[in-house]
């Protein structure tokens, strides 16, 4: 990692559980799901608003270790860097608090995850089902993303 | 601040939005759907529905091998193609740890420029076109034909390039080739300055674009929209200059920003960005390095070691993003495609607000989603409990 | 066939994109500009859906388009017809098999010409509502017999 992504992580620190690279060199930190909005909170705090902003949500299923994982992708421009929180949620229940009061770009990532992998936002009163998949399959209660969804 | 009133009238307005991944991504490539609350002729709220083009893209590229996708991504939108193919390509190629020669580099950056050029000079004409100005729509699509032609000299094809490959681009470039793309270059450049004339002096456009959506940079940042959008708002970020990804680290360009955050100022993000793109199309033909740019397609390895990548692409409409995740077969775990126009449409409903309606196909026209079939709005006035249909351009204020 | 006659001179498009990459809608877009000069034919694209003779898909048909596709046709007054333009409204191109794709127009509504290319040139398109308009003069479209 280059100097100022170790401060950048070290900034964090109290919420780091890992910490690696992704390539071809974005900053990779496992936290808690429940310390994710802190996190933006913090990253608020020490960068300031108007050096980064929420790109991309992206959630992956792992039947086999009954994990569904969330990945928040953070563009920090001014500093040439990307940072990715990552997340791991039961996949029986996979509810994580929302954060589309603190940065309301997330909206259009979580409607996404929610209609396609079923991740539950605790606090976004927009989530709904049928925003992308057609009625036949949301009717079903199927989550095309899960690799057992059967589309 | 805004006093409380009842909604009088509902608007809805159905379009067609790719999504480059959209790009159209990923980016919601759907035909889109905007509620529109209205009082007389104000907006007071909108609602987003969609998912008329939703082709379930990121499930397919699961059931594909790594090398099918690189077509299927291409076809995630047609107008940023070359973006989508160049951004899965090397996500592909930081997995596997694979630098491709400078010749290819060079090739590659010089198909996704002459792109941006027929893109932005695509969303220009249908802005003028919005506007009232039909006569400017038909002059911008001719000389972007000849943009079109440039394309088809490079790639072979007009419109879907299909260029991009594991290792470098899919053919070579020679002598001839390279002489015909600069002369239509130089061409187009003394149009494109003819145009940007026009938008600054005409009075139809500076009336109907001038302070129409003005987005704040603070808002801008906060909802995650992306691109000229928010270039246009004063912010200087660009994929290009940040991730320097094939070329870009060597060849000289500018990013652009206005301050004001109208329409206006979007529009003169994309003129800009036209002036810079022919300058670098200019560089990349008289410094072009000599080599192979074609890699050996049956020396490629068919499965693929585990691992996962994030690559990030500036496509004409914004910041184009792919994760590719690999679990050691010859097929992707996971593809995760996050084209511009998701964040520019569904989250910029805010810029709507307190607008007039005739404004609305203005605003939307200057985020430039990838619409190809402007629908009709269908208005419900809901005092009356009638519902009647009028096309997109009459909203706008053109009398037809 | 004398109600045919009423289009052949001067045929309106509709164009209806059901849920496309939109590289057929800027090629259908550009066949409408100076540089293919569709109105020597008296081609030109309809302000409203009620004044349409030929409706001109693209796309693959997505389940929440097809119910759009089908309304569409029921609105337009006869005589009407159909042209898929793309590889995607033939057959669903690329996307056969994805779970929201019905995959063709001719699922949905009758088509009578197929412009196949992944897209196809405007003069492909332009060549194919042609052989459309001599199919209905009484030949078979084909240009290159006599008559």
């Amino acid at each position: 990692m280059t100097a100022t992504s170790q401060s950048l992580v070290d900034s964090l620190k109290e919420y780091v559980i890992k910490s690696y690279t992704m390539k071809p060199n974005r900053v990779v930190i496992e936290v808690e799901a429940s310390k994710v909005r802190e996190v933006f909170v913090k990253l608020a705090e020490v960068l300031g608003k108007e050096s980064f902003y929420l790109s991309t949500i992206e959630g992956t299923d792992f039947p086999e270790k009954k994990l569904i994982r969330i990945d928040y992708f953070i563009n920090l421009f001014k500093l040439d860097t990307n940072l990715v929180l990552r997340a791991y949620l039961p996949r029986e229940n996979p509810i994580i608090p929302s954060v589309i009061d603190l940065v309301p770009g997330a909206l259009a990532g979580e409607l996404e995850t929610h209609d396609l992998l079923g991740i539950i936002f605790e606090g976004n009163t927009y989530l709904r089902r049928s925003f992308f998949v057609p009625e036949d399959i949301s009717s079903k209660g199927i989550y095309p993303l899960r690799k057992d969804s059967g589309v | 601040m805004f006093e409380l009133v009842e909604a009088t009238h509902l608007i809805e307005i159905p379009l067609t939005v790719e999504i480059p991944v959209g790009p159209q991504h990923p980016a919601l490539h759907e035909p889109l759907l905007l509620k529109l609350h209205a009082d007389g002729e104000r907006v007071i709220k909108v609602d987003v529905i969609t998912g008329y083009n939703h082709r379930g893209i990121e499930k397919f590229a699961e059931k594909n091998t790594f090398y099918r996708d690189i077509f299927i991504v291409g076809r995630v939108c047609g107008i940023c193609n070359a973006v989508h193919a160049n951004c899965y390509v090397r996500a592909l190629e930081y997995i596997l740890d694979v630098d491709p020669p400078p010749r290819a580099k060079y090739l590659r950056v010089l198909a996704m420029e002459l792109e941006r050029i027929h893109s932005h000079m695509l969303i220009l004409a249908v802005n003028a076109e919005l506007a009232g100005y039909e006569t400017l729509f038909m002059y911008l699509m001719k000389d972007r034909e000849y943009v079109m032609k440039a394309k088809e000299i490079l790639t072979g094809q007009r419109v879907l390039a299909d260029y991009m490959m594991v290792g470098g681009v899919r053919r070579d470039v020679d002598e001839v080739k390279k002489s015909r793309i600069l002369d239509i270059v130089q061409r187009v450049e003394g149009r494109v300055r003819y145009y940007h004339s026009v938008f600054r002096e005409d009075a139809t456009i500076n009336k109907r674009l001038r302070d129409t959506g003005r987005i704040k940079q603070v808002d801008a940042l906060a909802n995650s929209l992306v691109g000229p959008v928010v270039r246009g708002s004063g912010v200087k970020t660009d994929a290009r200059a940040h991730d320097k990804y094939d070329a870009y680290n060597e060849i000289p360009f500018n990013v652009i920003t206005e301050d004001y955050g109208d329409s206006y100022a979007r529009a003169m993000v994309r003129f800009g960005e036209l002036y810079e793109s022919i300058n670098m199309v200019k560089y990349i033909l008289t410094h072009l390095p000599q080599g192979n740019p074609v890699p050996d397609e049956r020396k490629l390895p068919r499965r693929f070691p585990e691992g996962e990548s994030y690559a990030t692409v500036e496509a004409p409409r914004g910041e184009l993003t792919y994760y590719v995740s690999s679990s050691g077969s010859d097929k992707p775990y996971r593809v995760k495609i996050r084209t511009p126009s998701l964040n520019n449409i569904v989250n910029s409903t805010f810029a709507y607000v307190d607008q007039m309606i005739a404004d609305v196909p203005i605003i939307l026209g200057s985020f430039d989603p990838c619409i190809s079939c402007m629908e009709r709005a269908v208005i419900t006035d809901l005092r009356r409990g009638v519902k009647y249909q009028i096309p997109l351009k009459v909203l706008g204020g053109v009398k037809k | 066939m004398e109600r045919v006659k009423i289009i052949r001179y001067s045929p309106w498009l509709v164009h209806f994109n059901t849920g496309a990459c939109n590289g057929c809608d800027i090629e259908v877009l550009a066949s409408i500009t100076p540089h293919y000069d569709p109105e020597r034919f008296g081609v030109r694209l309809a302000p409203s859906v009620r004044h349409g003779d030929v409706l001109v898909v693209t796309g693959v048909v997505t389940k929440k388009a097809a119910e759009r596709l089908k309304r569409l046709y029921e609105q337009m007054p006869e005589p009407k017809f159909v042209v898929a333009v793309g590889a995607c409204a033939l057959t669903g191109g690329v996307f056969q098999g994805s779970y929201p794709v019905v995959g063709g127009a001719d699922k949905v509504v009758k088509v009578d010409v197929y412009v196949p290319g992944c897209p196809p040139r405007p003069e492909a398109i332009l060549e194919g509502i042609i052989k459309l308009l001599k199919k209905l003069e009484g030949g078979d479209g084909d240009e290159s017999k006599p008559g």
